[in-house]
C-alpha cells in the first residue's frame, strides 16, 4: 500500500486532480477579468469622458457602456460562481470516493491478515482506524493538489503585480517569506509528532473502553472499577496534554504568521514614504501597492493553513496505513478466487511444525494421513499443540514448517474459495453472526451471490449507479440482494428443501427441542404471516381455537386464561391493552410514552377518556403514596409491589397533595396530567386489586375500543388490533396461540397453559413448523440470546450442511453425557465417505474411534 | 372483590386483630388472590410451607394422612404458623367448590414485620395470649396430683 498521503492521491486520482486543475485555471482569466472590472466601471464609465468609445467593435455612449460593464460584471458573477459550485461538488465526490476506496482497501486488508495477526492488533484500535481516523483523509484529497495550485498562483500574480510597480517594493514585500518559510515547518515537525502521538493515545483509549465492555462482568465481580476509571482517566488526561501542546505551537504559528505579515506594512510605509517623498514613486502606485499586498494577506493564509492541514493529515494517513502493511498478508488472489477445486482423497499432513508462538501452542513434525471414511480422534490436553494442529489441517493457521496438502495440493497456495467450501471446521473459539438462526446456519454457503437480478426501470438505474461507483472506487460488484445460498453445494434444489435439510441435520445434533422452544418464542416474519394462504398461519389459528376450545370445557382448566374479546374486559390485562385493544408495532413505545403520543392523546381527549384515566391515576396514586410512604428506602417491598418506583414516588406524592380536593377543583399541569394517565393504564386490576375500576368504567373502556380502531383506522403502520381471527405480527407463536392473559389468581396458571399449548401443537402438527419458524429467531448480538451449548450447536450444523470433503471438529460434542456420546456415534456413521478429524481432550472419548492419536507437547506420542 | 373486603377479612383474622387498618391494607396488597376451582389443593401435607391462607369466601377441608379432619370457612386463617417458622404443612388443604384465598407469603409477611416493629409486637401480644391460654389448658388437663 502507498506509503505517502500523495503517493496514495497522485496513483488513484490523477485524472481528476488534472481536471480539477484544468478547471481551476479556467477560473484565473474569470476572476482577474472580475476583479478588474470595477476598477474600469469606476474609472472608465463613471468618471471617463472619450465617449463614444469602442467595445468589441460597436460605438456605444457613456450610459450604454456603463450598462454593457455592468451586464458584463452580472455576466461573470454567474459564471465565476458556478465554476465555484461545480468544482466544490466535484472535489466532494471525489474525496468521499477516494474515502471509500481507502476504507474498503483497509478492511480488505484487515481480511488477509493471518491468524496470528489478530493475538497483536485488537478490534479496539482497528475500527477507529478504519471510520474515524481516515475521515479528514476524504476532505482533504480534494484540494490536495488545486488549492496550492489556485492559491499559489494567486499569490504570485499578486506578487508579480508588486514587482511590476515597484522591485524594492517587490522585495519588501517577500522580504519576510524566507523567515517564515524557515521557522514554521520547524514548528510544524512539533506538531506532526505531537498528532502521532494523540492518534495512538485516543486509538489505546478506544482500545481500553472496548476492553472494559467486553470484561464489564470481571469489573464488577472484582470491584476494579476505580483501577478502570483511574487508567483511563490518566489517559485521558495524556490527550488533554498532548492537545494542549498543539494548541499552543499550532496557535503559535498562526501568531507568527501573522506578526510577520503585519511587519511588512512598516516597510511600506518607511521605504515606500521614503521614496515618495524623494519623488521616486508616485502616490498612486504606494497606495495601489499596499491595496494588493492586503490581497496577498488571504492567498498566503490558505496557504498555511492548507500546510498545516497537508501535516495533519499526512500523519494520520501514515499511522493507519502503517498498521495495514504487514509482511506476511496473505495474497490478494487468495481471497478474491472463485475456482473451487473439488478435494478428494486422503489429507496429509506431513512433518509439520508450528513454532515461534507462545509455549504450549508449538507443533514438531507431525506427520499424518487421514483416508475418507477412517474417522481419526486428535487426544490432547489443551495446550499440548492440539487445537494449532487442527486449525493448521483446516487452512486458517499457516505452519512454519512442513505442510498440509490434499492430491499434493499444499493448502498454502489454495485459495479460500477451495479451503472454506472443502473444509468444515468448528473450533473452541467459535462465533454466531449477530442476526437469525437461518442466517447462521446457511452462512456456510454464503459464498458469492448465486443469482444475477435482472432489476428494471427505476432499480436498474439505481442498480447501474452503484456498479459504476464501485467500479470507480475498486469495490467489489457482488449484489447484497441477490441469493447468496450454494443449494448446489448442499446438494438441494430449493431453499425450502435447504431448511427441510437444516432441520433434519438439527435433529441429527440434537438441537431439535431448543428450536421448538426458540419458535415458540419467534414473532414470525411479517412476509410469511401477512399472506392469507399461508398454510402455517391457518393452522396456527386452528390451534389458538383449539386450545380456547379446550381451556374453556375442561373444569380442572377453567378459567386459566382470560382471552382477548372484544367485548369483555380483561382482569388479567393492564388497561392500556384493554382500552387500544391492540398491541404497537414500534418496539419504543412504551406506557410511559403513550399519554404523548399525537394519534393517542388525540383519541383520549375526543372519547373523554383523559378525564376518567387522570381521575383513575389520582386514585392509584393517592392509595400507593398511603400504601408505601412509610416504608423504608432499602424495602424491596415498593420495587416488588408498588408500580411506582421508588425514584418517583415524591413526584406522585406532590400530585396527590396538589389535588386532594379532586381534580374539579384544580387545574393540572399537562405533565402531571400525563403521568397519572400514565400510571392508570399500567392497572392490572386482577393483580393491583384497588378497586378503582367500577363495572360502568370497564364496559366504558370496552366500548372505547371501535371508538380508537376508528381513530387509527383498522389497517395502519402503527397499531395491530387483537383479533380472535387475525395472526398478530407483532407478538411470538406462542402469544399468539394463547391469545390471552394467564389468570394471575390461578396457581402455576403458566406451567399449565405451556403444557396444554404443547399437547394442541402436537396435534395440529405444529412441532416441525414451529422448528422451522425459530430459524427466524434473533439470536442477539453475537448470539447473546442462545446458551453457548446452543451456539456450539448452530456452529455444528452450519459446518455439517455445508457438506465438506474434510470436517474438522475441536472440542465440539466432546463431552461424557449420553447425548454427546450418541452425537459422536452418529457423526462417525455420516463421515463414512469424508475427512474426519475429531480433537478432544479427554483420552476416554478418542478411544471410541477408530484411530487416536495422541499429542503430547507437540508431538505425537506412540502407544 | 377489592382490597377493601380483604381488608375486611383481615381484620377478622385473631392473629392480625390488634393491626391498625393502614397496615392490613399493605398486608392485603402484597398478598395475592388466588382462585381455587373444586378439589384442587392449596397445598401438600408435608411440603415446605411458605405462605398463610385467609378464605375470604368458599369452604375448604383439612386432610391429615388422607382422611379430613376439618373444614372451614370464610374468614379463617390456615397455615399461619408457616409464616413465622419453618415448619413442613401439617394438612393437606382441598378446595370444596370454588374458593377465593388470600395467600399471605412469608417472605413478604417477614419483611412487613422488619418494616414496622409495632406490627410484630401485636403478633408478639396474641402469640403470648394463646401459649398463655394453651398453658393453662395443659395445665387443667393433667390429672390433679393424688
Amino acid at each position: 500500500m502507498e506509503k505517502s498521503l500523495f503517493q496514495f492521491i497522485w496513483k488513484n486520482s490523477a485524472r481528476y486532480q488534472v481536471a480539477i486543475l484544468l478547471v481551476t485555471l479556467l477560473s484565473y482569466p474569470v476572476s482577474y477579468i472580475l476583479l478588474d472590472l470595477p476598477k474600469k466601471i469606476t474609472n472608465e464609465a463613471i468618471q471617463g469622458s472619450n465617449f463614444p468609445v469602442d467595445f468589441f467593435g460597436m460605438q456605444l455612449g457613456q450610459i450604454q457602456y456603463l450598462a454593457a460593464l455592468c451586464i458584463l460584471f452580472l455576466v461573470l458573477v454567474v459564471v465565476s460562481n458556478c465554476i465555484k459550485l461545480y468544482l466544490n461538488v466535484y472535489k466532494g465526490r471525489l474525496g468521499e470516493r477516494m474515502l471509500r476506496q481507502l476504507r474498503f482497501e483497509l478492511f480488505q486488508r484487515v481480511l488477509r491478515f493471518r491468524l496470528p495477526h489478530f493475538k497483536k492488533v485488537s478490534s479496539g484500535e482497528i475500527i477507529p482506524m478504519i471510520t474515524a481516523e481516515v475521515e479528514d483523509v476524504g476532505g482533504f484529497i480534494g484540494e490536495a493538489f488545486a488549492l496550492p495550485a489556485y492559491q499559489g498562483g494567486m499569490l504570485v500574480v499578486q506578487v508579480g503585480f508588486i514587482f511590476m510597480q515597484d522591485p524594492l517594493l517587490g522585495l519588501a514585500a517577500v522580504s519576510l517569506y524566507p523567515v517564515q518559510g524557515y521557522i514554521i515547518p520547524k514548528l510544524q515537525k512539533k506538531v506532526v509528532r505531537l498528532s502521532r502521538q494523540r492518534v495512538k493515545n485516543v486509538r489505546v483509549i478506544a482500545d481500553k473502553v472496548g476492553e472494559s465492555i467486553s470484561g464489564i462482568s470481571e469489573i464488577h465481580g472484582n470491584d476494579t472499577s476505580a483501577w478502570h476509571s483511574a487508567d483511563l482517566s490518566s489517559r485521558l488526561y495524556r490527550n488533554f496534554r498532548i492537545r494542549f501542546d498543539i494548541y499552543n505551537r499550532k496557535y503559535f504559528i498562526k501568531f507568527v504568521n501573522n506578526f510577520m505579515n503585519q511587519l511588512t506594512p512598516f516597510f511600506f510605509y518607511f521605504i515606500g514614504g521614503y521614496l515618495v517623498i524623494k519623488g521616486e514613486l508616485s502616490i498612486g502606485a504606494l497606495i495601489a501597492v499596499i491595496a494588493a499586498y492586503k490581497d496577498l494577506a488571504g492567498p498566503w493564509r490558505e496557504l498555511l493553513t492548507y500546510y498545516q492541514m497537508t501535516a495533519d493529515v499526512s500523519v494520520k494517513y501514515q499511522t493507519v496505513v502503517e498498521n495495514f502493511d504487514p509482511p506476511d498478508l496473505y495474497e490478494k488472489q487468495r481471497l478474491l478466487d472463485d475456482e473451487a477445486l473439488a478435494f478428494s482423497g486422503p489429507l496429509a499432513i506431513d512433518n509439520l511444525g508450528l513454532s515461534g508462538v507462545g509455549s504450549g501452542q508449538e507443533v514438531h513434525g507431525v506427520s499424518l494421513t487421514i483416508e475418507p471414511g477412517k474417522p481419526t480422534a486428535i487426544s490432547g490436553v489443551d495446550g499440548s499443540g492440539r487445537a494449532e494442529l487442527l486449525q493448521m489441517a483446516a487452512g486458517l493457521l499457516s505452519p512454519t514448517s512442513g505442510s498440509v496438502s490434499v492430491n499434493q495440493t499444499s493448502f498454502e497456495s489454495t485459495a479460500e474459495a477451495t479451503l472454506g467450501r472443502q473444509i468444515a471446521y468448528v473450533g473452541g473459539h467459535l462465533h454466531v453472526w449477530t442476526g437469525t438462526i437461518r442466517d447462521n446456519l446457511f452462512y456456510g454457503l454464503r459464498h458469492r451471490p448465486q443469482e444475477k437480478i435482472e432489476y428494471e426501470g427505476s432499480d436498474l438505474k439505481k442498480r447501474q449507479r452503484q456498479l459504476k461507483e464501485a467500479e470507480m472506487t475498486l469495490n467489489p460488484y457482488f449484489d447484497l440482494s441477490a441469493r447468496w445460498e450454494d443449494l448446489e453445494q448442499a446438494n438441494v434444489s430449493s431453499i425450502h428443501e435447504l431448511e427441510d435439510k437444516a432441520l433434519e441435520l438439527c435433529n441429527v445434533a440434537g438441537f431439535s427441542r431448543d428450536l421448538y422452544l426458540l419458535g415458540v418464542e419467534t414473532v414470525i416474519a411479517k412476509s410469511y404471516c401477512e399472506d392469507p394462504a399461508c398454510e402455517f398461519v391457518t393452522s396456527l389459528l386452528r390451534a389458538r381455537r383449539a386450545f380456547s376450545d379446550k381451556i374453556t370445557d375442561d373444569a380442572q382448566l377453567r378459567n386459566l386464561v382470560e382471552f382477548w374479546d372484544p367485548k369483555k374486559f380483561n382482569q388479567s390485562a393492564n388497561l392500556a391493552q384493554n382500552l387500544f385493544f391492540a398491541s404497537p408495532k414500534e418496539h419504543f413505545m412504551t406506557i410511559e410514552h403513550l399519554p404523548y403520543d399525537p394519534q393517542v392523546s388525540a383519541f383520549l381527549k375526543k372519547s373523554g377518556m383523559d378525564e376518567h384515566l387522570t381521575e383513575i391515576g389520582l386514585k392509584i396514586a393517592t392509595t400507593m403514596v398511603e400504601l408505601f410512604a412509610d416504608v423504608s428506602a432499602d424495602s424491596d417491598l415498593l420495587n416488588r409491589y408498588s408500580f411506582i418506583s421508588r425514584e418517583d414516588l415524591p413526584e406522585f406524592d406532590r400530585i396527590v397533595k396538589e389535588h386532594k380536593g379532586g381534580l374539579q377543583n384544580s387545574r393540572i399541569k399537562t405533565a402531571d396530567r400525563a403521568r397519572l394517565i400514565a400510571l392508570a393504564l399500567k392497572l392490572i386490576p386482577a393483580k393491583h386489586r384497588l378497586g378503582v375500576l367500577d363495572e360502568e368504567m370497564q364496559e366504558k373502556i370496552v366500548a372505547s375500543r371501535a371508538q380508537f380502531m376508528e381513530a387509527v383506522g383498522r389497517q395502519n403502520t402503527r397499531f395491530e388490533f387483537f383479533d380472535p381471527d387475525t395472526y398478530l405480527t407483532t407478538l411470538s407463536i406462542e402469544d399468539n396461540l394463547v391469545f390471552g392473559h394467564a389468570r394471575l389468581d390461578r396457581r402455576d396458571a403458566r406451567q399449565k397453559i405451556q403444557k396444554i399449548l404443547q399437547e394442541i401443537v402436537r396435534d395440529n402438527d405444529l412441532i416441525v413448523p414451529i422448528r422451522r419458524a425459530a430459524f427466524d429467531y434473533h439470536v442477539g448480538i453475537a448470539g447473546a440470546k442462545l446458551s453457548s451449548h446452543q451456539r456450539r450447536l448452530i456452529c455444528l450444523v452450519r459446518a455439517l450442511l455445508k457438506n465438506a470433503h474434510i470436517y474438522i471438529l475441536d472440542e465440539t460434542a466432546s463431552g461424557l453425557s449420553a447425548a454427546d456420546k450418541a452425537l459422536r456415534e452418529d457423526l462417525q456413521k455420516m463421515m463414512s465417505e469424508k475427512v474426519f478429524l475429531f480433537g478432544v481432550s479427554n483420552d476416554a472419548v478418542a478411544e471410541e474411534f477408530e484411530t487416536a492419536v495422541h499429542l503430547e507437547n507437540g508431538r505425537v506420542i506412540e502407544r | 372483590m377489592t382490597i377493601d373486603a380483604e381488608v375486611q377479612a383481615l381484620s377478622r383474622v385473631p392473629l392480625f386483630e390488634g393491626l391498625e387498618s393502614s397496615k392490613l391494607r399493605l398486608l392485603a396488597f402484597i398478598s395475592d388472590r388466588m382462585e381455587f376451582q373444586d378439589g384442587e389443593d392449596l397445598c401438600h401435607q408435608g411440603d415446605d410451607g411458605d405462605s398463610a391462607f385467609v378464605v375470604l369466601s368458599g369452604e375448604v377441608a383439612v386432610f391429615v394422612d388422607g382422611n379430613e379432619v376439618a373444614r372451614v370457612g370464610q374468614y379463617a386463617i390456615i397455615g399461619e404458623i408457616a409464616i413465622l417458622c419453618d415448619v413442613p404443612r401439617t394438612a393437606t388443604l382441598r378446595s370444596v367448590g370454588v374458593t377465593h384465598i388470600l395467600a399471605i407469603s412469608k417472605e413478604d409477611f417477614l419483611k412487613l414485620i422488619a418494616e414496622f416493629p409495632k406490627v410484630s409486637l401485636e403478633i408478639m401480644r396474641v402469640l403470648a395470649l394463646r401459649l398463655e391460654k394453651t398453658t393453662r389448658e395443659l395445665a387443667q388437663a393433667r390429672p390433679a396430683p393424688s
